[in-house]
């Protein structure tokens, strides 16, 4: 065993929990948005880059705004604004909708805590 | 299957053997990150899809059949849900509508098997909550404008004289006659609007028309209103129950097998006015939105139109929610009440497992 030899097996072993955590973990803060639009593959936005996303429904534009690890609905061309009144969501398993512009906005852990809401 | 791989290694590493020991280290590492790395998640055989339809949103989720066929059979399912949005809408031209239209003139008018189903099922529904669920109530609820896609925000409640006069007109699902497939009603007041008892009934056939296709697990969700049917894959499926207040989920409860879960809600559609919130529930006897409870669940096995028994229970309220649960017949049954108390059958407090911290005060009321 040479030293490279060792450096590469302290690699590997110290990569395995690293790895397990990045693949196998579960739960934990919301790690993703998850925008669905009616009759659209649904976006996933990560929640570590600040930014403003319009999302086009049958309504008009929809603006979504990611910041600091949250999500909201900042605008939104319905009437009764319900989702833009949801505020912001922060933690897996939240949802606000829009259903006049057949948009919902959710929070995903690593893996989706529930199969579907009833909301 | 990860930790055990970790600690083996860990193990073995310590070992004081010298040359073959660090060898074979060196080939586990190799093959465990190999292994992590490989098969990082298998792809799950999870077909989800969301749709605009019933006026709500609808998201399918099919599990364990191929892609293609999930999604032919997720579009047959819109499919049927759009149809019968059509079919029953109560303030869009529809044969809903048009059967409306007879029975405020007082003449017969002839049914679809279909819909003798769906009407049948709701005069039982109706006299099981003691007149509580109540679709007889059209005109009311064109009163207040809850019939119309969009209420503008700057229409005032109406006039409590009005409230009054439509209520006094007693419209009810026993007016209704029904003399083979010939419908009539002896009280012209009669204006059937079905709500979430309508989405319920379109669930069902949405699951129909899935497992027509070859599904045996799935969910369908039209908004509040919810049918399970399998399991994912070797877990039950997982429902969550939204927070009447707030954008988080309050509960959630597992469901393996064929069970429906229906959910009510004052924050469904409501109007504010003058500073106060005025929500779509209205409760028969008087006329005016129903109050005491924020939301109400049912979870009932199989199918069955259940969306008239959680509105008959928002009605009932923290009161009259055990007299609902008897006269309905109803295993599972959970209540939000205004103050948050969570009142509950024994059955259901088995099920709920809450998702807030703290939990909410629970009430556990015996049928």
């Amino acid at each position: 065993m040479t030293r490279a030899d060792w450096l590469a097996l302290i690699i590997a072993v110290a990569l395995l929990p690293v790895l397990y955590g990045r693949y196998w973990g579960d739960g934990g803060p919301a790690s993703v948005a998850r925008i669905a639009v009616s009759g659209q593959p649904p976006l996933e936005l990560p929640l570590n880059r600040n930014r403003q996303l319009a999302v086009h429904g049958p309504l008009g534009d929809s603006l979504i705004e990611v910041k600091d690890g949250r999500v909201r609905f900042l605008a939104s061309p319905c009437r009764g604004q319900q989702c833009v009144h949801s505020g912001w969501l922060a933690h897996a398993g939240d949802l606000a909708a829009c259903l006049p512009n057949g948009i919902t906005v959710s929070l995903q852990g690593k893996r989706p805590r529930f199969d579907s809401i009833n909301f | 299957m990860g930790p055990s791989l970790t600690s083996r290694v860990t193990r073995r590493h310590n070992r004081p053997t010298q040359y073959g020991g660090a060898r074979l280290v060196g080939s586990l590492a190799l093959l465990g990150t190999l292994w992590l790395t490989a098969c990082n998640r298998p792809v799950e055989p999870l077909h989800q899809e969301q749709i605009l339809a019933f006026g709500t949103l609808v998201d399918i989720s099919i599990w364990g059949i191929d892609d293609t066929t999930a999604q032919r059979a997720s579009t047959a399912a819109i499919g049927t849900l759009n149809e019968l949005h059509r079919h029953w809408h109560a303030w869009q031209p529809s044969p809903l509508t048009e059967i409306n239209q007879h029975l405020a003139r007082g003449v017969a008018v002839t049914l679809a098997p279909d819909q003798i189903e769906v009407i049948r099922g709701a005069q039982v529904l109706s006299r099981q909550s003691g007149g509580l669920f109540n679709p007889a109530i059209g005109q009311l609820l064109g009163l207040w404008g809850f019939q119309m896609d969009e209420r503008p925000a700057s229409v005032p409640p109406p006039h409590p004289d009005a409230v009054k006069e439509r209520v006094a007109l007693h419209p009810a699902m026993d007016d209704l006659q029904l003399d083979g497939d010939q419908l009539r009603s002896r009280n012209p007041a009669v204006q059937l609007d079905f709500g979430a008892y309508v989405k319920s009934y379109g669930v069902d056939r949405a699951i129909e028309t899935l497992r027509r296709h070859g599904v045996a697990n799935a969910i369908v969700n039209a908004g509040g209103d919810l049918r399970a049917i399998g399991r994912r894959g070797d877990q039950p499926w997982r429902i969550g129950i939204r927070d009447p207040r707030g954008p988080g989920v309050l509960a959630s409860l597992e469901i393996a097998g064929d069970e429906s879960v229906f959910t009510s809600g004052d924050y469904e559609r409501y109007f504010s006015y003058a500073g106060r919130r005025y929500q779509h529930i209205l409760d028969p006897r008087s006329g005016y939105p129903a109050a005491g409870a924020m939301s109400a669940t049912v979870v009932y096995p199989g199918g069955g139109m259940g969306g008239g028994a959680s509105t008959a229970l928002m009605v009932a309220g923290p009161q009259d929610w055990l007299a609902v649960v008897r006269g309905m017949g109803l295993q599972h049954a959970m209540l939000v009440a205004g103050d948050r108390t969570v009142y509950m059958t024994p059955a259901m407090a088995k099920r709920i497992h809450f998702e807030v911290d703290p939990p909410p005060a629970v009430i556990i009321g015996a049928p």
